[in-house]
Protein backbone atom coordinates (compact mmCIF):
# COMPACT_ATOMS: atom_id res chain seq x y z
CA UNK A 1 0.00 0.00 0.00
CA UNK A 2 1.75 3.15 -1.13
CA UNK A 3 1.54 6.37 0.97
CA UNK A 4 -0.03 9.86 -0.12
CA UNK A 5 3.07 11.06 -0.77
CA UNK A 6 4.61 8.19 -2.91
CA UNK A 7 1.28 8.53 -5.02
CA UNK A 8 1.45 12.02 -5.58
CA UNK A 9 4.59 11.71 -6.78
CA UNK A 10 4.01 8.68 -8.84
CA UNK A 11 1.14 11.31 -10.55
CA UNK A 12 3.38 14.11 -11.29
CA UNK A 13 6.30 11.53 -12.48
CA UNK A 14 3.53 9.94 -14.86
CA UNK A 15 2.21 13.27 -16.26
CA UNK A 16 5.68 14.88 -16.89
CA UNK A 17 6.21 11.65 -18.61
CA UNK A 18 3.03 11.67 -20.69
CA UNK A 19 3.32 15.49 -21.87
CA UNK A 20 6.68 15.05 -22.40
CA UNK A 21 7.23 18.83 -22.68
CA UNK A 22 6.60 20.16 -19.36
CA UNK A 23 9.50 19.91 -16.58
CA UNK A 24 8.62 19.01 -13.46
CA UNK A 25 9.24 21.96 -11.52
CA UNK A 26 6.56 23.91 -13.39
CA UNK A 27 3.94 21.01 -12.31
CA UNK A 28 2.99 21.14 -8.93
CA UNK A 29 -0.76 19.42 -7.94
CA UNK A 30 -2.65 22.39 -8.14
CA UNK A 31 -1.38 22.79 -11.69
CA UNK A 32 -4.66 23.12 -14.10
CA UNK A 33 -4.22 19.51 -16.12
CA UNK A 34 -6.68 20.13 -18.80
CA UNK A 35 -7.08 23.24 -18.65
CA UNK A 36 -3.87 24.18 -19.58
CA UNK A 37 -3.64 20.91 -22.16
CA UNK A 38 -0.98 19.50 -20.44
CA UNK A 39 -3.15 15.87 -20.80
CA UNK A 40 -5.03 15.41 -23.87
CA UNK A 41 -7.99 13.38 -23.71
CA UNK A 42 -6.48 10.34 -25.39
CA UNK A 43 -3.75 10.77 -22.45
CA UNK A 44 -6.69 10.66 -19.64
CA UNK A 45 -7.76 6.91 -20.88
CA UNK A 46 -3.82 6.47 -20.59
CA UNK A 47 -4.67 8.50 -16.85
CA UNK A 48 -7.74 6.55 -16.48
CA UNK A 49 -5.56 3.30 -16.52
CA UNK A 50 -2.37 4.36 -14.54
CA UNK A 51 -4.48 4.93 -11.86
CA UNK A 52 -6.33 2.08 -11.73
CA UNK A 53 -2.98 0.51 -11.68
CA UNK A 54 -1.98 2.69 -8.97
CA UNK A 55 -5.03 2.31 -6.82
CA UNK A 56 -5.68 -1.56 -7.63
CA UNK A 57 -9.50 -0.37 -8.31
CA UNK A 58 -11.19 -0.25 -11.68
CA UNK A 59 -12.69 3.06 -12.67
CA UNK A 60 -16.54 3.68 -13.32
CA UNK A 61 -15.75 6.11 -16.31
CA UNK A 62 -19.61 6.34 -16.59
CA UNK A 63 -19.56 7.84 -12.43
CA UNK A 64 -17.45 10.41 -13.21
CA UNK A 65 -17.95 14.05 -12.57
CA UNK A 66 -16.50 17.13 -14.05
CA UNK A 67 -13.05 17.98 -12.53
CA UNK A 68 -12.18 14.90 -11.39
CA UNK A 69 -9.25 15.39 -13.40
CA UNK A 70 -8.48 18.92 -12.69
CA UNK A 71 -5.49 18.92 -11.42
CA UNK A 72 -3.17 16.36 -9.13
CA UNK A 73 -5.19 17.27 -5.87
CA UNK A 74 -8.16 16.28 -7.39
CA UNK A 75 -7.48 12.89 -8.66
CA UNK A 76 -6.01 11.79 -5.59
CA UNK A 77 -8.95 13.16 -3.48
CA UNK A 78 -11.04 11.14 -6.37
CA UNK A 79 -9.65 7.89 -6.56
CA UNK A 80 -7.49 7.30 -3.88
CA UNK A 81 -8.83 8.60 -0.69
CA UNK A 82 -10.75 5.59 0.86
CA UNK A 83 -13.80 5.07 -0.83
CA UNK A 84 -14.88 1.59 0.06
CA UNK A 85 -14.79 0.16 -3.47
CA UNK A 86 -13.91 -3.34 -3.74
CA UNK A 87 -10.07 -3.45 -4.68
CA UNK A 88 -8.76 -6.15 -7.26
CA UNK A 89 -8.10 -9.58 -6.73
CA UNK A 90 -4.44 -10.35 -7.22
CA UNK B 1 -16.61 14.54 -55.41
CA UNK B 2 -18.12 13.22 -58.68
CA UNK B 3 -16.71 9.52 -57.44
CA UNK B 4 -17.99 9.73 -53.62
CA UNK B 5 -21.33 10.65 -55.38
CA UNK B 6 -21.19 7.81 -56.90
CA UNK B 7 -19.71 5.37 -54.64
CA UNK B 8 -22.60 6.58 -52.69
CA UNK B 9 -24.84 5.92 -55.50
CA UNK B 10 -23.70 1.79 -55.21
CA UNK B 11 -23.63 1.53 -51.28
CA UNK B 12 -26.98 2.38 -50.90
CA UNK B 13 -28.14 -0.14 -53.78
CA UNK B 14 -25.90 -2.83 -51.74
CA UNK B 15 -27.62 -1.52 -48.40
CA UNK B 16 -31.06 -2.18 -49.65
CA UNK B 17 -30.18 -5.43 -51.52
CA UNK B 18 -28.74 -6.74 -47.94
CA UNK B 19 -31.02 -5.33 -45.25
CA UNK B 20 -31.84 -7.48 -42.45
CA UNK B 21 -33.99 -7.89 -39.42
CA UNK B 22 -31.28 -8.27 -36.38
CA UNK B 23 -33.94 -9.77 -34.16
CA UNK B 24 -35.10 -13.14 -36.62
CA UNK B 25 -31.09 -13.09 -37.80
CA UNK B 26 -29.76 -15.23 -34.82
CA UNK B 27 -30.50 -18.27 -33.43
CA UNK B 28 -29.64 -17.83 -29.26
CA UNK B 29 -28.75 -20.60 -27.58
CA UNK B 30 -29.78 -21.10 -24.09
CA UNK B 31 -26.57 -21.41 -22.94
CA UNK B 32 -23.07 -21.30 -24.09
CA UNK B 33 -20.75 -24.37 -24.48
CA UNK B 34 -17.91 -23.67 -22.35
CA UNK B 35 -15.98 -26.39 -24.99
CA UNK B 36 -15.87 -24.04 -27.32
CA UNK B 37 -13.71 -20.55 -28.55
CA UNK B 38 -15.25 -17.32 -28.51
CA UNK B 39 -12.16 -15.63 -30.09
CA UNK B 40 -9.74 -17.04 -31.82
CA UNK B 41 -6.91 -17.86 -30.06
CA UNK B 42 -4.42 -16.27 -32.08
CA UNK B 43 -6.56 -12.93 -31.95
CA UNK B 44 -6.09 -13.09 -27.84
CA UNK B 45 -4.61 -10.39 -26.64
CA UNK B 46 -2.22 -12.04 -24.60
CA UNK B 47 -1.61 -14.70 -27.16
CA UNK B 48 2.08 -16.44 -27.49
CA UNK B 49 2.58 -14.64 -24.21
CA UNK B 50 4.35 -17.04 -21.17
CA UNK B 51 1.14 -15.95 -19.21
CA UNK B 52 -1.14 -17.70 -22.09
CA UNK B 53 1.06 -20.37 -21.99
CA UNK B 54 0.94 -21.47 -18.64
CA UNK B 55 -2.98 -21.53 -19.45
CA UNK B 56 -5.19 -24.75 -19.13
CA UNK B 57 -7.12 -25.21 -22.46
CA UNK B 58 -10.24 -24.71 -20.56
CA UNK B 59 -9.15 -21.31 -18.93
CA UNK B 60 -7.84 -20.22 -22.34
CA UNK B 61 -11.51 -20.32 -23.78
CA UNK B 62 -12.64 -19.22 -20.60
CA UNK B 63 -10.85 -16.31 -21.06
CA UNK B 64 -11.87 -15.81 -25.21
CA UNK B 65 -15.48 -15.67 -23.87
CA UNK B 66 -14.82 -12.93 -21.71
CA UNK B 67 -12.76 -11.19 -24.86
CA UNK B 68 -15.60 -11.70 -27.22
CA UNK B 69 -17.59 -10.05 -24.78
CA UNK B 70 -15.01 -6.99 -24.62
CA UNK B 71 -14.83 -7.12 -28.59
CA UNK B 72 -18.59 -6.24 -28.50
CA UNK B 73 -18.56 -3.75 -25.76
CA UNK B 74 -16.03 -1.87 -27.51
CA UNK B 75 -18.17 -1.89 -30.60
CA UNK B 76 -20.81 -1.05 -28.79
CA UNK B 77 -19.19 1.56 -27.83
CA UNK B 78 -17.66 3.06 -30.97
CA UNK B 79 -20.98 2.22 -32.55
CA UNK B 80 -22.93 4.77 -30.13
CA UNK B 81 -20.50 7.73 -30.47
CA UNK B 82 -20.47 7.13 -34.48
CA UNK B 83 -24.21 6.96 -34.17
CA UNK B 84 -24.23 10.21 -32.52
CA UNK B 85 -22.12 11.98 -34.83
CA UNK B 86 -23.68 10.86 -37.74
CA UNK B 87 -26.91 11.81 -36.63
CA UNK B 88 -25.78 15.47 -36.04
CA UNK B 89 -24.40 15.48 -39.97
CA UNK B 90 -27.44 13.69 -41.87
CA UNK B 91 -28.55 16.67 -43.95
CA UNK B 92 -25.72 19.16 -42.75
CA UNK B 93 -24.70 21.33 -46.16
CA UNK B 94 -21.96 20.39 -48.11
CA UNK B 95 -22.95 16.60 -47.43
CA UNK B 96 -25.25 16.63 -50.54
CA UNK B 97 -25.86 13.04 -51.81
CA UNK B 98 -23.76 11.32 -48.68
CA UNK B 99 -26.88 12.14 -46.20
CA UNK B 100 -28.80 8.97 -48.31
CA UNK B 101 -26.12 6.47 -47.05
CA UNK B 102 -26.10 8.42 -44.23
CA UNK B 103 -29.14 6.91 -43.41
CA UNK B 104 -28.22 3.47 -44.12
CA UNK B 105 -25.25 3.60 -42.06
CA UNK B 106 -27.21 4.91 -39.13
CA UNK B 107 -29.71 2.01 -39.39
CA UNK B 108 -26.90 -0.74 -39.46
CA UNK B 109 -24.68 0.30 -36.94
CA UNK B 110 -28.02 0.47 -34.64
CA UNK B 111 -28.20 -3.37 -35.54
CA UNK B 112 -24.93 -4.64 -35.04
CA UNK B 113 -25.51 -2.78 -31.46
CA UNK B 114 -28.45 -4.94 -30.86
CA UNK B 115 -26.83 -8.28 -31.57
CA UNK B 116 -23.50 -7.19 -29.67
CA UNK B 117 -25.50 -5.98 -26.79
CA UNK B 118 -27.80 -9.61 -27.10
CA UNK B 119 -24.56 -11.43 -26.91
CA UNK B 120 -22.81 -9.40 -23.93
CA UNK B 121 -26.09 -8.81 -21.67
CA UNK B 122 -27.26 -12.77 -22.63
CA UNK B 123 -24.36 -14.22 -21.49
CA UNK B 124 -22.30 -11.83 -19.54
CA UNK B 125 -24.73 -9.77 -17.88
CA UNK B 126 -22.96 -6.83 -18.78
CA UNK B 127 -21.19 -4.68 -21.46
CA UNK B 128 -17.54 -3.30 -20.13
CA UNK B 129 -17.63 0.06 -19.87
CA UNK B 130 -15.42 2.19 -22.19
CA UNK B 131 -12.55 4.27 -20.97
CA UNK B 132 -11.61 6.46 -23.63
CA UNK B 133 -13.26 10.21 -22.79
CA UNK B 134 -13.89 13.54 -24.90
CA UNK B 135 -13.47 16.84 -23.83
CA UNK B 136 -14.68 19.36 -26.02
CA UNK B 137 -12.11 21.93 -27.97
CA UNK B 138 -12.06 24.33 -31.34
CA UNK B 139 -11.60 23.52 -34.41
CA UNK B 140 -10.40 24.70 -37.73
CA UNK B 141 -13.37 24.66 -40.56
CA UNK B 142 -13.60 20.90 -41.64
CA UNK B 143 -11.03 19.85 -38.75
CA UNK B 144 -14.00 17.91 -36.65
CA UNK B 145 -15.47 16.15 -39.12
CA UNK B 146 -12.66 14.88 -40.57
CA UNK B 147 -11.24 13.66 -37.55
CA UNK B 148 -14.79 12.11 -36.66
CA UNK B 149 -15.18 9.74 -40.04
CA UNK B 150 -10.90 9.08 -39.88
CA UNK B 151 -11.33 7.75 -36.39
CA UNK B 152 -14.42 5.84 -37.07
CA UNK B 153 -12.70 4.20 -40.03
CA UNK B 154 -9.09 3.83 -38.15
CA UNK B 155 -11.39 2.01 -35.45
CA UNK B 156 -13.45 0.17 -38.06
CA UNK B 157 -10.51 -1.44 -40.08
CA UNK B 158 -9.02 -2.74 -36.99
CA UNK B 159 -12.19 -4.65 -36.17
CA UNK B 160 -13.14 -6.17 -39.46
CA UNK B 161 -9.69 -7.63 -39.67
CA UNK B 162 -10.59 -9.56 -36.63
CA UNK B 163 -14.27 -10.24 -37.75
CA UNK B 164 -13.07 -11.61 -41.49
CA UNK B 165 -10.68 -14.02 -39.35
CA UNK B 166 -13.29 -15.31 -36.70
CA UNK B 167 -16.46 -15.74 -39.47
CA UNK B 168 -14.03 -18.33 -40.88
CA UNK B 169 -12.66 -19.79 -37.87
CA UNK B 170 -14.41 -23.24 -37.44
CA UNK B 171 -13.30 -23.55 -33.73
CA UNK B 172 -15.62 -21.00 -32.33
CA UNK B 173 -19.05 -21.53 -31.37
CA UNK B 174 -21.52 -20.53 -34.02
CA UNK B 175 -23.04 -18.05 -32.32
CA UNK B 176 -19.58 -16.19 -32.36
CA UNK B 177 -18.76 -16.83 -35.84
CA UNK B 178 -22.46 -15.87 -37.03
CA UNK B 179 -21.98 -12.01 -35.49
CA UNK B 180 -18.47 -11.64 -37.11
CA UNK B 181 -20.53 -12.34 -40.21
CA UNK B 182 -23.19 -10.49 -40.28
CA UNK B 183 -21.02 -7.54 -39.07
CA UNK B 184 -18.45 -7.78 -41.92
CA UNK B 185 -21.21 -7.95 -44.16
CA UNK B 186 -22.06 -4.34 -43.82
CA UNK B 187 -18.54 -2.92 -42.51
CA UNK B 188 -17.09 -3.88 -45.60
CA UNK B 189 -19.54 -1.02 -47.12
CA UNK B 190 -18.60 1.15 -44.36
CA UNK B 191 -15.02 1.28 -45.16
CA UNK B 192 -15.70 1.74 -48.47
CA UNK B 193 -17.28 4.60 -48.00
CA UNK B 194 -15.05 5.60 -44.84
CA UNK B 195 -12.08 5.50 -47.29
CA UNK B 196 -13.56 7.71 -49.86
CA UNK B 197 -14.94 10.18 -47.40
CA UNK B 198 -11.91 10.59 -45.41
CA UNK B 199 -9.18 11.47 -48.43
CA UNK B 200 -12.31 13.45 -49.69
CA UNK B 201 -12.77 15.84 -46.43
CA UNK B 202 -8.58 15.71 -46.21
CA UNK B 203 -7.84 17.16 -49.29
CA UNK B 204 -10.48 19.66 -49.31
CA UNK B 205 -9.88 20.81 -45.94
CA UNK B 206 -6.20 19.90 -44.84
CA UNK B 207 -4.67 22.55 -47.35
CA UNK B 208 -6.38 25.65 -45.77
CA UNK B 209 -5.71 24.83 -41.99
CA UNK B 210 -2.10 25.68 -40.61
CA UNK B 211 1.04 23.79 -40.01
CA UNK B 212 0.30 23.64 -36.17
CA UNK B 213 -3.28 22.20 -36.76
CA UNK B 214 -1.76 19.74 -39.69
CA UNK B 215 0.41 18.17 -36.86
CA UNK B 216 -1.78 18.16 -34.45
CA UNK B 217 -4.60 16.09 -36.37
CA UNK B 218 -1.53 13.94 -37.11
CA UNK B 219 -0.27 13.24 -33.93
CA UNK B 220 -4.09 12.55 -32.63
CA UNK B 221 -4.44 9.95 -35.27
CA UNK B 222 -1.59 8.23 -34.28
CA UNK B 223 -2.83 8.57 -30.45
CA UNK B 224 -5.91 7.38 -31.21
CA UNK B 225 -4.79 4.43 -32.88
CA UNK B 226 -2.60 3.44 -30.09
CA UNK B 227 -5.89 4.33 -27.36
CA UNK B 228 -7.84 2.49 -29.75
CA UNK B 229 -5.59 -0.84 -29.66
CA UNK B 230 -5.02 -0.12 -25.80
CA UNK B 231 -8.77 -1.16 -24.95
CA UNK B 232 -8.18 -4.68 -26.35
CA UNK B 233 -6.16 -5.37 -23.59
CA UNK B 234 -8.85 -4.67 -20.89
CA UNK B 235 -7.23 -5.71 -17.03
CA UNK B 236 -11.21 -6.25 -16.02
CA UNK B 237 -11.41 -9.12 -19.05
CA UNK B 238 -8.55 -11.15 -17.24
CA UNK B 239 -10.52 -11.01 -13.70
CA UNK B 240 -13.19 -11.72 -15.37
CA UNK B 241 -11.63 -14.88 -16.88
CA UNK B 242 -10.16 -15.53 -13.23
CA UNK B 243 -6.77 -14.45 -14.02
CA UNK B 244 -4.25 -12.99 -11.07
CA UNK B 245 -2.63 -9.45 -11.04
CA UNK B 246 -4.99 -9.01 -14.01
CA UNK B 247 -3.07 -4.69 -14.56
CA UNK B 248 0.98 -6.54 -14.70
CA UNK B 249 -1.13 -8.91 -17.40
CA UNK B 250 -2.08 -6.05 -19.06
CA UNK B 251 0.86 -3.76 -18.96
CA UNK B 252 3.12 -7.07 -20.60
CA UNK B 253 0.93 -8.08 -22.70
CA UNK B 254 0.51 -4.82 -23.98
CA UNK B 255 4.30 -3.56 -24.17
CA UNK B 256 5.82 -7.32 -25.27
CA UNK B 257 7.20 -7.54 -28.75
CA UNK B 258 4.94 -10.13 -29.34
CA UNK B 259 1.97 -7.35 -28.64
CA UNK B 260 3.78 -4.86 -30.85
CA UNK B 261 3.94 -7.49 -33.80
CA UNK B 262 0.66 -8.70 -33.59
CA UNK B 263 -0.70 -4.70 -33.67
CA UNK B 264 1.14 -3.92 -35.99
CA UNK B 265 0.24 -7.00 -38.46
CA UNK B 266 -3.57 -6.21 -37.84
CA UNK B 267 -3.48 -2.33 -38.70
CA UNK B 268 -1.21 -3.22 -41.68
CA UNK B 269 -4.10 -2.27 -44.08
CA UNK B 270 -5.18 0.41 -42.07
CA UNK B 271 -1.76 2.37 -41.71
CA UNK B 272 -1.32 1.46 -45.74
CA UNK B 273 -4.09 3.94 -46.57
CA UNK B 274 -3.55 6.39 -43.94
CA UNK B 275 0.28 6.65 -45.27
CA UNK B 276 -0.44 6.50 -49.42
CA UNK B 277 -2.98 9.35 -48.78
CA UNK B 278 -0.43 11.63 -46.74
CA UNK B 279 -2.97 11.44 -43.51
CA UNK B 280 0.26 10.53 -41.81
CA UNK B 281 3.68 11.08 -42.45
CA UNK B 282 5.43 7.68 -41.01
CA UNK B 283 3.95 4.95 -39.54
CA UNK B 284 3.27 5.29 -35.54
CA UNK B 285 5.12 3.03 -32.76
CA UNK B 286 2.64 0.85 -32.31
Amino acid sequence: MKTEAEIRRALREWIVQTNGKIRPEELNDETPLLERRILSSLQVMDLILFIEKLSNKFIDVEQLKAGVFRDIHAIYRNFFESSGDPEVRG
Amino acid sequence: MRELARTVEKLCEASKRDYLNPYVQLEWPEVLDAEQWFTSPELLSIYGTERYERLSEAEKKRLSFYEAVNFFSLNIHGEKSLIEGLARRLYKRNYGQVSRYLHHFLDEENKHMVYFGEFCTRYAGKVYPEKKVVFPRDYEPGEEDFLFFAKVLIFEEIVDVYNVKMAKDARLAPIARQINFLHHRDEARHLVFGRRLVKELFDRYAPTWSEETLQGVRDYLKGYLTATWKEYYNPEVYQDAGLAAPFDIQESAFHGERGREHRRRISKGGLRYLLENNLLEEEPSL
